[in-house]
């Protein structure tokens, strides 16, 4: 654990989350503007929501895992102001992607 | 017995909810006294949230199509248009703030500052969308009322 008393877990999946949380804001629209996206989607694993669910939590998993090994295994090294601010942006991001799309794009 | 499904996962959602705002005022007042309990409460909360996700999606997946045709027809329409398809990708979101909690519960709260406000972030960010998603879904339940009613 870091001098600022959390740990590398909670920066990693911290940055993880943020990420996945745009990238799932992104995937909304990539499938619902592409016809072949989201038939894609679908034939992966019978319904495109559940594809989708499924990408982002192995991509929150495995960002997780892979920036808590960065630094040869000491982690990403961030504030807990910097973390917070990321974590709500990203949140908050792909809150704003899902809903402006449905609201406007769709 | 679609029904009772349904149910059972706007419970455990609720049950979700409920807790995120429980460990929010336990932080507040994190201790050596307090700390087992929140990370218990942590811990069940992403439970509550996996199960609720993991019904929600059976249904969603099998069953809702026909409140789906219901709605589109009736005079609700934005019931799905909007808010059904805004609440199938945000709650993804609120999974993953969920099953997160137990991994920012596992510092010591107790010692450190910085802990303690990424778990008052993290959890009220998950009452918050999990008070949203519960609107949502009561306009959803409306839009299929209202397209019944309008039959």
């Amino acid at each position: 654990m870091d001098n600022t008393g959390i740990s590398k877990y909670t920066v990693s999946f911290g940055l993880s989350l943020a990420l996945a949380c745009v990238i799932n804001g992104l995937m909304v629209i990539a499938k619902e503007s592409s016809p072949a996206v989201m038939t894609g989607m679908q034939k992966l694993s019978g319904h495109h929501w559940v594809t989708h669910s499924a990408i982002v939590l192995i991509i929150f998993a495995g960002f997780g895992w892979f920036f808590a090994r960065a630094r040869g295994g000491r982690g990403m090294e961030m504030s807990a102001s910097r973390l917070i601010r990321t974590l709500v942006s990203g949140v908050v991001l792909g809150g704003l992607l899902i809903a402006g799309f449905y609201l406007i794009g769709d | 017995m679609n029904e009772l499904i349904l149910m059972s996962h706007v419970l455990l959602g609720v049950t979700c909810l409920i807790l995120a705002v429980w460990i929010f005022v336990d932080v507040l007042h994190a201790s050596e006294a307090n700390l087992a309990r929140i990370r218990l409460m942590s811990r069940a909360a992403a439970v509550a949230m996996w199960l609720a996700f993991v019904i929600a999606g059976y249904w969603y997946v099998f069953f809702y199509k026909a409140d789906k045709t219901v709605i589109l027809k009736g005079p609700w329409p934005f019931a799905h248009n909007f808010f059904m398809e805004t609440k199938e990708h945000l709650v993804i979101m609120l999974l993953l703030l969920v099953t997160y909690l137990p991994i920012a519960a596992s510092n010591n709260l107790a010692a450190s500052k910085d802990a303690r406000r990424v778990m008052l972030w993290v959890s009220g960010m998950i009452a918050f969308i999990a008070m949203a998603m519960d609107g949502e879904g009561g306009i959803i339940a409306m839009g299929v009322k209202a397209g019944l009613l309008a039959k």
